[in-house]
């Protein structure tokens, strides 16, 4: 495995949580990013928004948010088909904005696995209130 | 025609610049937009549809109701093919329809000719001060 990639910025962990390591440019460029374990062998990833990330109205730009996305439910499919996968659609609804200083969560769950294909769905909220729901699909490279 | 930097915010200058001039957009891909198998990120891709899906809803609604405030409520992304580092990737964006409270806009976003995304986005329209 390559060495993770430094992120442009330093943002200490929120207690109980740990810096993912990076191994993609653009996921560094925009983190860190950071996960703790939510039990039972799911994993959950957050995000602190800060001036980087954010439209002209200070709230997380859909941009952040879809790069978010597209790099947790990319390790959900990953780690489903035990291979590389690749984004083939996604779909985001913005439910509420997220402001600066807010700290954002990604829950991810498999909704289906084939031996090509798989669907992947993402709830991400700031607190108590949900604030985005993503679907995606995934091609397994070298499966058909 | 004239050439202008669009999407000028915090996440829109930090990821772009994405570039206007007319109706077609530009961006080109350096080293910190790839993933770790030198392909533009799939995020990033999807930062250009929403930069571009947006200035084009703003445009919209600016025609539509001066002074009106655009808001993104949902974006559809279709990854049809990979962009590489150097590759100059060009968008194009349709007002589907504009309702007095809604927007539709599709777009695609290309390189070489190649298409590497289709997508579209349901904006809102409101009011300037009722957000």
């Amino acid at each position: 495995m390559r060495r993770p990639l430094p992120s442009p910025r330093d943002v200490a962990a929120p207690a109980g949580w740990r810096a993912v390591e990076l191994h993609d440019p653009f996921e560094a460029h925009v983190g860190p990013l950071f996960t703790r374990d939510g039990g039972e062998g799911e994993r959950i990833f957050g995000f602190i928004v800060d001036e980087r990330h954010v439209n002209e109205d200070g709230e997380a730009h859909e941009g952040m948010m879809l790069t978010f996305a597209d790099a947790f439910l990319g390790h959900a499919a990953n780690r489903a088909a035990e291979k590389g996968c690749v984004t083939l659609s996604m779909q985001a609804s913005f439910l509420r904005p997220a402001r600066t200083g807010e700290f954002v969560e990604c829950h991810m769950r498999v909704e289906r696995k084939t031996r090509a294909i798989i669907f992947v769905s993402g709830r991400f909220n700031v607190g108590d209130e949900d604030m985005m729901t993503a679907t995606s699909l995934w091609k397994v490279l070298g499966e058909r | 025609m004239s050439t202008r930097q669009v999407d000028t915010s915090g996440f829109g200058a930090y990821a772009g610049p994405v570039l206007r001039d007319g109706h077609s957009y530009r961006f080109e891909i350096a080293a910190h937009h790839l993933n770790a198998d030198d392909r533009l990120h799939g995020g990033m891709m999807m930062t250009l549809a929403a930069i571009m899906l947006a200035d084009a809803a703003r445009e919209a609604a600016a025609e539509k109701q001066p002074g009106a405030k655009v808001g993104a409520l949902s974006l559809n992304c279709d990854f049809v093919s990979a962009g590489e580092k150097g590759d100059i990737v060009e968008g194009l964006t349709e007002v589907t329809r504009a309702t007095r409270t809604v927007l539709f806009i599709s777009g695609e976003l290309r390189a070489s000719g190649r298409i590497l995304m289709t997508a579209t986005g349901v904006y809102s329209l409101k009011d300037a001060g009722t957000r």
